[in-house]
């Protein structure tokens, strides 16, 4: 019997109607987004956790500014069975007239713990392993710090007072792990030198390479965790350190994603009235002919799966094929990665986004339940239906949402900018044909007839708005308000902060920089005191035990952050909530925090936060939050104490600082940092370069999502037409049967279409525009401008991309004639 | 209305094929026949004796096979495709536009050819047909009679020369199409437009001034009020 139910639904699905394609494509299309980002999200945490096994360099690798006294050095070499020390000091190198910022590394002869290290002779030439770091005397650079600084092997280099020569060209370092992300370049030298190099206040890193057993794995652990908490700790056992990034980025696009599964609910609803009209007159034909209920409701669900399975190898390829793609692009950044499908995770995607088309089909199905024979004699509407697609369609969007959110605050700000996007194309293509409609009614003539008809058709109409609108709006605010925003944050930053920020001093540094400033006539713009301190604990837990969702707060309070003291609220902030420290207050143990550190932290005031600033654990009280507002430089920070502390604790303390040079100036610098090697600054044209890099991946990976969002917005408009087709047609002979040509029908659907693309491209533009003035308002504070000409010829663009896809997609309906009204 | 400037359709010595599963078929053969504005006429007929292909042959709407149609007018002759701005068409199925009132129903087709106060125009007609209590009441909320009553001011309402009426009682109970069938009849002579009907209904029928009977490939002139020429 059942056998005979497949059979049937068979039959009637290889008698695909166009719904019935049109519906596979939508989620075909879907499956397709879900599958690329399951299986390239899964490539690149396989690829970390090789990584991780390959690239650690050690089996512990223990990191902390400070050098371990000689109790815990003991401690942890009676849970180890070797250690070896590499220190790192972030510093400019200046050969002649050029300087480059990058990181020196400073080993000794037993270095390497685990793993090869390769050189060679020439930045081109075939690298080969050497057993040990460079000799005394001699650096060995990386490829694109030796061409940066124009060196040849055999040059001397200085570095501070050493002179060394370069001898090698780095090629590889088998603990590089840490810096896998990063593309800093580097530089080698033994670890006498930085020695010889170092000043006080300079931050050198010292990272312990440690050979242990899982057992010791575990014992330093713990004893990290009791006698070290402000040090990273990496462990072969443990998560590789950029694991919650790209688990954040999986999240940020699955919660982008809810913008496709929108438009596809969108698509569907549109479908789901014809689909209801043909699937309730085929059960209402089945019950007239004596069969039950369940029988039509199989076959309807067999139809369903069979669509459903007949589009998976198809989606699987292309799914395939994009993750190959992508895995391609993102081999410039992780090298070694290599495509990889995984079957098992694939299968489960499937089943999960199955799950979620079903949700969608749910009403349709339960609608059939109410399907009766009296319908082919007195066919009725069904209220229930809707509100019960409504339901299904909210509680699909719904489980996305909570599946990929890791951040109340993120998928908030995700969803309220949908909203509001929506909202406005909603509100704007009701308030645009509204008011046309009754400013032409008194008019006749083609155009008050399009708008008449238009809001008549209202809810099929805002479908089609709203699909082209949304993608528009994506595009649009990819494509332009980032680019705004790169321009308005460079044109800010150098009025307000001048074109060379220094972002770590020390006092004799920025003695030296006064001095140097005063001598060329240039005026320091700002400067800030801050130290370094490590968050390690909230409420006297752990950092690592509260936190459980990746954050880009959590990810910078992992290292050690700049901690300011200041008598007075900075100008550039705003008190957001509680209460500022008089000035001159002993109570020390306090602080203010970025509320959005706070958002992301989930802290509230009152809560007691334990830092460690130069092996010092100091607790302090959240006793206010801060928000940053421009217009007095942009130096700011998240943590902010009462300058009391300096009384307290006793650390290196540091300087911010922002100077506006000339052309001219920016080629003295080299005196300064010849002088200090280790005095971290950086151009506005470096930083510019840096922001693009990040626009430049941000677009890309925007645009990829753009195509599948543009997809499914050609896909509304293809169904929302299909939907009113036969409505269409038979309006088109109507108005044949008065007397009127075909042309007068292709002027109407033509008009109809660029008043479409208008209020979508209206929409997707203010929408834009609301969205980049929130942005620049709440993240910078800036008054958005954007530029017009740009806009306009994307409102162009967009109405001649709408108008030509809707006059095409309508053909059918232009074929009409009074002889098919006759023929009815 | 003088005769001499009333308009014509003549069809001389038109025949109708078509296609079928390889087969060519045909409706009629050989038909003259003459409708003129001011005059109502009635084509009867089985089921697909090719009653509505006559009908579309007289509006222009088709070609025939052979044979020639025009539009005769002031002394000129003119091919049938030239009349659409001249004819209404009244269905058996309305085709009212769901998502248009009754008013806005009927001055569609002003509205459509820019004439002025076309919401007032359409007030008047849908009062001449008794329907000045529904105006804003879209189909839906209207019954078949009061959607044909609506359809027949809409066809009215631009002032045609020639009424096709494609059964127009098919859908309506009895008094109901005793009704329409009035209020068309009547319309039709207060304008002074040409009616043809296309129906079943020996009632409608014999209202008209002249009955074509359309059978066998053939179509004769079963009664006449008339004293037109016809030929067969």
């Amino acid at each position: 019997m059942l056998k005979q139910r497949w059979q049937l639904a068979w039959h009637f699905y290889r008698q695909a109607s166009l719904q019935q394609r049109l519906l596979t494509w939508v989620q075909g299309i879907l499956l397709v987004f879900i599958l690329t980002l399951s299986q390239t999200s899964a490539s690149i945490q396989a690829y970390l956790a090789q990584n991780l096994d390959q690239l650690l360099g050690a089996d512990v690798v223990l990191s902390q500014a400070m050098p371990l006294s000689d109790t815990q050095q003991t401690a942890l070499a009676g849970m180890s069975s070797q250690i070896v020390l590499t220190q790192s000091l972030e510093l400019t190198f200046t050969h002649q007239q050029q300087w480059q910022t990058g990181l020196l590394k400073a080993v000794a002869a037993d270095y390497p713990l685990q793993g090869e290290l390769r050189s060679s002779l020439d930045p081109s030439g075939s690298d080969t392993s050497s057993s040990r770091g460079p000799m005394p005397g001699e650096i060995w650079l990386d490829a694109r710090l030796f061409s940066s600084l124009a060196l040849q092997i055999g040059d001397i280099l200085s570095l501070g007072t050493s002179e060394l020569m370069v001898s090698r060209i780095l090629q590889h370092e088998p603990d590089r792990l840490m810096q896998g992300h990063s593309v800093q370049m580097r530089a080698l030298v033994h670890r006498q030198h930085l020695a010889q190099l170092q000043r006080p206040g300079d931050r050198i890193q010292h990272r312990y390479l440690v050979a242990a057993s899982k057992a010791q794995i575990a014992q330093i652990r713990d004893w990290q965790q009791q006698f070290l908490p402000a040090a990273e700790l990496y462990h072969k056992q443990g998560a590789h350190p950029l694991a919650l990034f790209w688990q954040r980025t999986e999240n940020v696009l699955g919660l982008a994603s809810i913008v496709l599964f929108f438009m596809a609910a969108i698509a569907l609803q549109q479908l789901s009235r014809l689909q209801r009209q043909r699937e309730h007159f085929f059960t209402a034909v089945c019950l007239s002919l004596g069969a039950s209920r369940p029988t039509s409701l199989q076959i309807a669900i067999g139809k369903w799966l069979f669509g459903v399975l007949g589009m998976l190898p198809l989606a699987l390829i292309f799914a395939m094929a994009c993750h190959w793609l992508l895995v391609d692009w993102l081999a410039h950044t992780f090298t070694d990665l290599h495509w990889r499908f995984n079957p098992s995770l694939a299968l489960q995607t499937v089943a999960a986004c199955m799950l979620v088309f079903m949700l969608f089909q749910l009403p349709l199905w339960f609608s059939l339940q109410q399907a009766c024979v009296r319908q082919l004699i007195q066919p009725s509407p069904q209220p229930m239906h809707q509100g019960l697609f409504l339901l299904s369609a909210f509680g699909a969007l719904s489980a996305i949402a909570a599946y990929y959110s890791d951040n109340l605050l993120l998928t908030g700000m995700v969803l309220l900018a949908l909203l509001s996007c929506i909202g406005l194309l909603l509100l704007l293509s009701w308030l645009l044909l509204t008011a046309g409609e009754k400013l032409s009614q008194s008019f006749s003539g083609l155009l008050p007839f399009v708008l008449y008809m238009m809001k008549q058709r209202l809810m099929s109409k805002s479908t089609q708005i709203l699909g082209t609108g949304l993608a528009a709006f994506l595009l649009l605010f990819t494509l332009m308000l980032l680019k705004d925003l790169g321009n308005s944050m460079t044109l800010y930053q150098r009025q307000h902060d001048g074109n060379l920020l220094v972002s770590q001093a020390t006092s004799a540094q920025m003695a030296d920089i006064e001095a140097w400033a005063a001598a060329q006539n240039i005026a320091i713009r700002q400067q800030k005191p801050f130290l370094y301190a490590k968050l390690t604990q909230i409420n006297g837990v752990a950092l690592a035990q509260t936190q459980h969702k990746p954050s880009d707060s959590l990810a910078s309070f992992n290292q050690p952050i700049r901690m300011h003291w200041t008598a007075q609220l900075p100008d550039n902030n705003r008190l957001s909530a509680g209460e500022w420290w008089p000035a001159g207050t002993a109570n020390w143990q306090q602080l203010s925090l970025e509320q959005e550190v706070m958002t992301d932290l989930g802290l509230k005031l009152g809560d007691r936060l334990g830092f460690v600033i130069e092996q010092q654990q100091v607790d302090f009280i959240l006793n206010a939050s801060h928000v940053y507002q421009s217009g007095v430089g942009a130096i700011t920070f998240w943590v902010q104490v009462p300058p009391a502390i300096l009384q307290h604790v006793q650390a290196p303390r540091y300087s911010m600082a922002s100077l506006e040079l000339t052309a001219a100036q920016f080629s003295q610098l080299s005196a300064l940092w010849q002088k200090h090697p280790s005095l971290r600054m950086v151009s506005l044209q470096e930083l510019t370069a840096r922001f693009d890099r990040i626009l430049a991946l941000v677009t890309t990976v925007i645009s990829g999502f753009v195509v599948f969002i543009s997809l499914l917005a050609a896909l509304v408009i293809v169904i929302s037409v299909h939907a009113v087709e036969s409505q269409e047609r038979k309006k088109n002979s109507v108005i044949l049967s008065f007397g009127l040509s075909k042309g007068t029908c292709l002027k109407l659907n033509l008009l109809e279409w660029l008043i479409t693309g208008a209020i979508a491209g209206c929409g997707a533009i203010a929408a834009t525009w609301l969205a980049g003035s929130l942005i620049y308002q709440s993240q910078f504070a800036l008054p958005y401008q954007p530029n017009f000409i740009w806009l306009l010829a994307t409102l162009l663009i967009l109405l001649s991309v709408v108008t030509a896809l809707g006059f095409a997609v309508s053909q059918r309906s232009l074929r009409a004639s009074v002889r098919q009204l006759m023929q009815e | 209305m003088a005769y001499h400037l009333k308009s014509r359709i003549e069809l001389c010595g038109v025949s109708q094929t078509f296609s079928q599963n390889a087969q060519q078929v045909q409706l009629f053969q050989d038909l003259t026949l003459t409708i003129a504005q001011g005059h109502s006429y009635a084509i009867t007929g089985p089921s697909g004796s090719g009653k509505s292909s006559l009908l579309m042959l007289l509006s222009g709407l088709a070609q025939p096979s052979t044979g020639q149609g025009y539009w005769l007018e002031n002394d000129s002759r003119r091919p049938l495709a030239g009349l659409a701005k001249e004819i209404g068409y009244i269905f058996q199925q309305f085709h009212l536009l769901p998502e248009l009132t009754a008013l806005h129903n009927v001055a569609l087709p002003l509205k459509l050819r820019g004439v002025k106060h076309a919401e007032q125009l359409a007030k008047s007609w849908l009062d001449k047909v008794g329907l000045g209590h529904r105006l804003q009441h879209k189909p839906a909320q209207l019954s078949g009679g009061e959607q044909q009553r609506t359809a027949i001011a809409r066809a009215l309402v631009f002032s045609p020369k020639f009424i096709f009426a494609d059964e127009p009682t098919g859908n309506l109970d009895s008094q109901n199409a005793q009704d329409i069938a009035d209020l068309l009849f009547a319309c039709c002579e207060e304008q002074g437009a040409g009616l043809v009907i296309v129906t079943h209904s020996e009632l409608l029928a014999a209202r008209a001034e002249q009955i074509f009977n359309l059978a066998q490939g053939h179509c004769q002139l079963r009664q006449s009020k008339l004293q037109e020429v016809y030929r067969a």
